[in-house]
């Protein structure tokens, strides 16, 4: 990892893409000479801010496109307007906050970090999400938390149907309605310690919500566990 | 993968601008389709189609789609995936003097729904599993279905991945499969609705920022008429 040289670093660069192409933007934004970026009319486009490794911030003012803010890590990403599939895929660390809605498959197979969605997700939010926290404040669609295997997803409106499909250890709070529950996907108790963590979830994402508010879903176990009385099947 | 435009106006002020306006949604899903592309517009006369091989940028500049009027347009960039790049097998599909059809997506029955519509008398002219949808609808429609209900007919018959874009002289419907892997977004003004696979071919319209922007949800038709 290269260490921001303080002195040689500007505070503050700004950057048009409506004369930068995103491509000159993300080699900028891999070898930083600033601390902070402005991107102005970013119009839907593709892969902006995506591979960042420096602890830098990016705010991003327009709606962006596909995988915007992809495999990140230490860097702090704000999109003021909504963005398309797979925000904040593969995350690894950092964070990416969306002030208005997300399309599908947002924060997709996400290791660690925090995406926050200000707005509503569409479906397969979360979708093989590895460690990620992901809170939305409005809904998620159908299939959200599909095979989620680490990490926690707090949704403050409703859930769609299929919540949490074949889901391992992730474990999912919603304030809303559910449609349905996936395959394997059960509610739980709400102990003392899924109280804590929700409320420091929400306290980072700068929600109002009390805890007290949500329900908890996680993994029945029985999908996942090979079980000796089942070999004839297999 | 293909890319889908779709342009219907509300307000009858933006006609005389209908090309100029649909010419850089259709170029934004050039990296979507890059080998065809076609169009309808639909104007007092009727619906005039284009479909021809090449970038959509040539296309639409060799046919002056720009300064087309009009109140409603459909589009489509093609990246072949089941049948030979020709303009025949461009979208959109237009079985009916005023019925065009633009599809992302493939249908995985679509050999037995083309033999069933065959046995009926409706014969395809390509291999396009895209032109078994569009005839299909056209059956129904010509069987005294609504575009909405024959929409969600396609629901009940077809099997397989799409996002469709279906227009009639006065209507406007888009409709996903149950699993909605195929993109689509929709933005709505007090002067027009607008489709397309991906938001960036919707940037450069007038009031988009001010517009309401749904994702369609899947198995649910959503319809507009004038």
């Amino acid at each position: 990892m290269v260490a921001l040289n303080g002195s040689s670093v500007q505070e503050l660069m700004k950057v048009d893409l409506a004369s930068t192409s995103v491509r000159e933007l993300n080699a900028e934004l891999h070898a930083p000479t600033a601390r902070r970026y402005e991107v102005h009319n970013p119009r839907g486009a593709e892969a902006i801010a995506v591979g960042l490794r420096h602890a830098i911030e990016v705010e991003i003012h327009g709606p962006a496109g596909y995988y915007c803010a992809g495999m990140n890590m230490l860097a702090d990403v704000v999109v003021h307007g909504s963005v398309g599939t797979g925000v904040a895929e593969n995350m690894m660390s950092g964070s990416v906050r969306v002030r208005g809605d997300a399309s599908q498959s947002a924060g997709a197979t996400g290791h660690g970090g925090l995406l926050v969605v200000e707005g509503s997700a569409s479906m397969r939010c979360g979708i093989s999400m590895k460690g990620i926290d992901i809170v939305v404040g409005g809904d998620v669609g159908p299939m959200s938390a599909f095979m989620a295997q680490a990490g926690r997803l707090v949704v403050c409106g409703d859930a769609g149907d299929g919540l949490g499909d074949s889901i391992y250890e992730a474990r999912l709070y919603v304030r809303g309605r559910v449609g349905s529950p996936g395959a394997d996907c059960v509610e739980k108790e709400m102990r003392d310690e899924h109280v804590a963590e929700l409320g420091q979830l929400l306290a980072d994402a700068g929600l109002p919500h009390d805890p007290g508010e949500f329900r908890r879903f996680g993994s029945a176990r029985r999908l996942y566990h090979f079980a000796a009385h089942n070999s004839a099947a297999y | 993968m293909c890319g889908i435009v779709g342009l219907h106006l509300k307000n009858p002020a933006l006609e005389p601008e209908l090309g100029r306006l649909f010419v850089p949604m259709l170029e934004a899903m050039t990296s979507r389709g890059p080998d065809s592309a076609g169009l309808a517009t639909y104007d007092a006369e009727g619906m005039h189609v284009i479909k021809d091989v090449g970038l959509p940028r040539d296309i639409c500049a060799a046919h002056d789609i720009a300064a087309r009027s009009g109140h409603q347009a459909v589009g489509h960039t093609r990246m072949a995936t089941e049948s030979a790049v020709t303009s025949d097998h461009a979208h959109p599909f237009t079985p009916l003097a005023d019925l065009a059809l633009v599809h992302n997506g493939s249908f995985s029955n679509h050999a037995s729904i083309r033999r069933t519509l065959a046995r009926q008398g409706i014969a395809c002219t390509t291999d396009n599993d895209s032109e078994v949808a569009a005839r299909f609808i056209a059956r129904e429609l010509t069987e005294g279905a609504d575009l909405e209900d024959a929409m969600r007919s396609v629901l009940k018959e077809f099997d397989g991945f799409f996002t469709l874009l279906v227009t009639s002289g006065t209507q406007f419907a888009v409709l996903r499969d149950s699993f909605a892997c195929k993109p689509a977004v929709i933005a709505e003004t007090a002067d027009y609705v607008a489709m397309a696979s991906e938001y960036h071919a919707l940037a450069e319209l007038p009031g988009i920022g001010d517009a309401r922007i749904v994702e369609p949800e899947p198995e649910r038709v959503y319809a507009w008429s004038r």
